[in-house]
């Protein structure tokens, strides 16, 4: 503790210390116990010259305002505050169609008989915004075993996660009375 | 006329306007220094406040409730309850002012909630009223109390005797008269940062007598 510390305080309590050392001083006091005790000193030597005898506060009494205002903050945190949000209602299902529809996608481009590139018949970049609609070209010939295992498995998951509406939709395009085309319609699938 | 905070314990007392056109002295721009330091989160500035006000606090309590042994007490719960409501302090009224009217104010429910019969004293708690009321509670004080204080008022003149000229008349005018720096420096005839560095040096050699009764 350096002198200079001690005679800003000591300045400090005159009200003389310029104001632009104030907040330096205010933080290295809170920081050092020592210059608490000696800033208490200062005060109680004054008031000791200026009215002597009667109570004075006890040496540990601004600590035990100090502790009262820390368990008060502490209690104050604890007071019932907005709990951490958790999924609101309304997102279960929302999330649930991400999850079917991004199962969907990923299904729709997984069954390729032929092995190749699946074909978007809607390109991005051409005319208007329509529905996505993903053609499985599985007509003229029956799929393959691999196809089907791989369709099965797009729909169990497909109806883990959707809605019923969503799921009834998607089903019932899969099982579309054109046996020679299963179509699957993003559109059907609940917009995320 | 007392301009007390509501009865039922409110600790967001009105300030008194009347106060508002007179200048602050440099303690109560300090303290409003402090005060703006804490409403911005520094919790440590209002440790400086507590320091600074707890005998005065301390002091006028035990001698409202005429029971110094729970003084303490009281006066914690109207520190607590300042610190509190210091987010409405928007320093019309001096701190100290502010202060006081919740310590009477805490007091005073502390005395209805025991259906004592309060004092009966209309203060407005200027420094002169609240003398006048804190010597008329005198008898509060415990021995023990007043051994301590007249022990720490002994030492504190003691040590003040053993100081150099300079420095004594520098704490004394301070202290005791209340005069600025600059005021001391004109009585002294010297410049502020002399004064300062007595002031400062007469403290520590005050202090350095106060540790030992006082650890």
């Amino acid at each position: 503790m350096t002198d200079q510390i001690r005679e800003q305080m000591s300045a400090l309590l005159d009200g003389e210390l310029p104001r632009d050392q104030v907040g330096l001083l205010v933080r290295r006091m809170s920081r050092d116990a020592e210059l608490k005790r000696t800033f208490g000193n200062y005060v109680l030597a004054g008031e000791s010259l200026r009215a002597p005898g009667g109570v004075m506060a006890s040496p540990g009494f601004a600590a035990r305002v100090s502790a009262a205002i820390d368990e008060g903050e502490v209690a104050g945190s604890a007071v019932p505050t907005v709990p951490a949000r958790s999924p609101a209602r309304w997102r279960r299902p929302l999330a649930a169609t991400a999850v079917a529809a991004s199962a969907a996608l990923a299904a729709v481009l997984l069954v390729r008989p032929d092995g190749g590139e699946p074909q978007l018949f809607a390109e991005r970049s051409g005319a208007p915004e329509s529905p996505l609609v993903v053609t499985l070209p599985v007509g003229g010939s029956s799929p393959t075993p691999g196809q089907n295992q791989r369709l099965a498995g797009y729909l169990v998951v497909h109806g883990q996660y959707a809605t019923p509406i969503s799921r009834r939709a998607v089903w019932s395009n899969a099982l579309a009375t054109d046996p020679g085309v299963a179509r699957v319609t993003y559109e059907n699938a609940e917009a995320p | 006329m007392a301009n007390f905070p509501p009865s039922d314990g409110s600790t967001e007392p009105h300030e008194p306007r009347d106060e508002s056109d007179r200048p602050a002295t440099g303690v109560e721009q300090s303290d409003l220094e402090l005060v703006r330091r804490v409403q911005k989160g520094e919790r440590g500035a209002f440790d400086l406040l507590v320091l600074r006000y707890q005998h005065k606090v301390v002091k006028l309590v035990a001698r409202l409730l005429r029971d110094p042994a729970e003084a303490e007490d009281v006066a914690q719960e109207a520190f607590v309850k300042a610190y509190r409501a210091l987010g409405s302090f928007r320093g019309d009224s001096a701190f100290y002012t502010w202060l006081y009217r919740i310590a009477v104010n805490t007091a005073r429910n502390t005395m209805a909630s025991r259906q004592r019969r309060p004092l009966d004293y209309e203060a407005d708690l200027s420094e002169s009223e609240q003398s006048v009321v804190e010597s008329r509670m005198r008898h509060g004080d415990t021995p023990e109390a007043v051994a301590l204080s007249d022990e720490i008022h002994r030492t504190v003149n003691g040590a003040i005797e053993a100081l150099p000229e300079d420095l004594r008349t520098a704490i004394v005018l301070r202290e005791v008269e209340g005069l600025s720096y600059e005021e001391i420096a004109e009585a002294m005839d010297c410049p502020v940062g002399t004064v300062r560095s007595r002031i400062f040096r007469a403290r520590e050699a005050i202090d350095r007598s106060l540790k030992p009764l006082l650890d």
